[in-house]
């Protein structure tokens, strides 16, 4: 028993160092940008096969840095909590399909937009439902603390709909639909989009849309000397093409906003 | 869906395991320890210490382990004044908040073992002569333990799943590489793919505590 314990604790010990050497290597230097990103956020940022980050949000990121002059390092947080990491210090940018909204701005400081993007209803292929009134008395499902509910709430359907269900992501929205719980679900046309082309006769998207909305990148409110250096970046981008470089790798277009 | 599949979403998952391996032992070797002083500060004859002990189980006990990781995460950096220097890296946190509130039910379960053992005990070493000091770690100690240690086992595998919350302060562990996976390609194989992986975790886990009560068996 005696020997087990201190095998134990010598064992954690040696974890324990470890831990705090593999920490020190990832102490945060003045010029590294370290960017809160949702790595379940296709295609704007998600693991690849080898479970590299990916994404046009990651490429477009790398490339602002470079301008700057500074490395990223691309921190996964739980979406949920994003406003939390960037006021307590953790992050320095939220980066991935940000949405600018009026709530958020009084939260962060935003970049001007830079990528259209409008929240959409998705319902399966067969579903009768064709326009934004059919979905009366159905029941909708979004992701949670995303802007697809902003964009519900401010949608006069609201009050007709018989229930909201929120979920943690996308695909358990999906899924979701796809069992039959859900009528209907909100969700970026961007995402969907991305879907689609994953499972291609499962879902449409109604032709009328919610609400269109714009990404931005959210920093630290009284961080506006980081603002102002990261805006002249992305101006800059979008001067010398880069931007359009990595829409098209994307989307296969030029989406960028100028 | 094919194996070829199932294999190729394995590694991320496995990296993502060595977190979750990671901060169960951590864990699990220190909450044990500090679980077990937590009892004896329970049981204390002076009552400012017993009633603190208590006090602090009922907190740990009473809120949600979720609530408490977010608390030392994203709470502490924002108390005025000295919060700027309370932001802990996010493993240390998460382990922070693990030890803190998995010690509060080992000291629950510890006590339930003391309580278990028979007045006899006590009364017979004290016929045998025994000091207080050696009917505690000869008598009491070692039956206490082997009282306790199918709710250690219990427990021990309760932590292997709360494991799952640390991604909530932003730390990849097993399941959130299945999330990813599962958002990437479309499919919730790498759902069952990461039960698998907690089934043969806990499977260990299990077959270990089985091998502690057999050798620790005193009839």
């Amino acid at each position: 028993m005696k020997r087990l314990a201190i095998n134990l604790v010598i064992l954690a010990s040696v974890f324990f160092v470890f831990a705090a050497c593999s920490n020190n290597s990832k102490d945060k230097k003045e010029d590294t940008l370290i960017i809160g990103i949702d790595d379940k956020f296709a295609p704007m940022g998600f693991r690849d096969d080898n479970n590299e980050i990916v994404g046009f949000d990651i490429d477009y990121a790398k490339a602002a840095a470079e301008k700057m002059n500074m490395s990223v390092q691309f921190q996964p947080i739980d979406w949920k909590t994003k406003e939390s990491e960037l006021s307590s210090g953790r992050i320095d940018l939220i980066w991935n399909g940000y949405t600018i909204t009026d709530e958020r701005k009084e939260k962060v400081l935003f970049t001007n937009p830079y990528l259209k993007n409008a929240q959409v209803v998705v319902t399966l292929a067969n579903s009768p439902i064709a326009k934004l009134d059919d979905l009366e008395g159905k029941v909708v499902g979004l992701q949670s603390l995303s802007s697809a509910s902003d964009a519900l709430d401010n949608s006069p359907i609201k009050s007709k709909i018989k229930e909201v269900t929120e979920f943690s992501d996308n695909v358990l929205a999906l899924n979701d639909l796809k069992s039959g719980r859900l009528d209907a679900v909100v969700i970026d046309e961007i995402v969907i989009d991305y879907y689609m082309t994953k499972e291609q006769d499962s879902f449409k998207v109604l032709n009328e849309s919610l609400a269109p909305e714009e990404y931005g990148i959210g920093v630290k409110k009284g961080n506006e000397a980081l603002l102002e250096k990261l805006q002249k970046a992305l101006d800059e981008m979008n001067e010398d093409g880069t931007a359009a470089d990595i829409s098209e790798k994307w989307f296969g277009e030029n989406k960028v906003l100028q | 869906m094919s194996l070829d599949y199932m294999l190729s979403i394995l590694k991320p998952m496995l990296e993502g395991a060595q977190a979750t391996v990671l901060l169960f032992l951590i864990a699990i070797v220190v909450s044990i320890p500090l679980g077990f002083l937590l009892t004896l500060a329970i049981r204390s004859s002076i009552k400012p210490i017993a009633w603190l002990a208590s006090c602090y189980v009922y907190v740990m006990r009473g809120t949600p382990l979720l609530l408490q990781l977010l608390f030392i995460c994203f709470g502490l950096p924002m108390i005025p004044g000295i919060g700027e220097y309370l932001v802990l890296d996010r493993f240390v946190a998460a382990s922070l908040g693990f030890i803190l509130n998995y010690a509060a039910y080992f000291a629950e379960i510890f006590r339930g073992g003391l309580l278990a053992i028979d007045k006899g005990q006590y009364e017979a070493s004290q016929v045998l002569g025994l000091n207080k000091w050696q009917t505690t770690t000869r008598v009491v100690l070692p039956q206490m333990f082997r009282i306790a240690l199918p709710a250690v086992a219990n427990e021990s595998v309760t932590l292997v799943k709360d494991t799952a919350l640390l991604y909530a302060v932003a730390v990849p562990e097993l399941l959130h590489f299945a999330q990813t996976a599962v958002n990437r390609d479309f499919t919730i194989v790498p759902f069952f793919v990461a039960g698998i992986i907690y089934l043969i975790m806990t499977l260990l886990l299990t077959a270990l505590f089985k091998w502690l009560e057999r050798r620790f068996k005193y009839e």
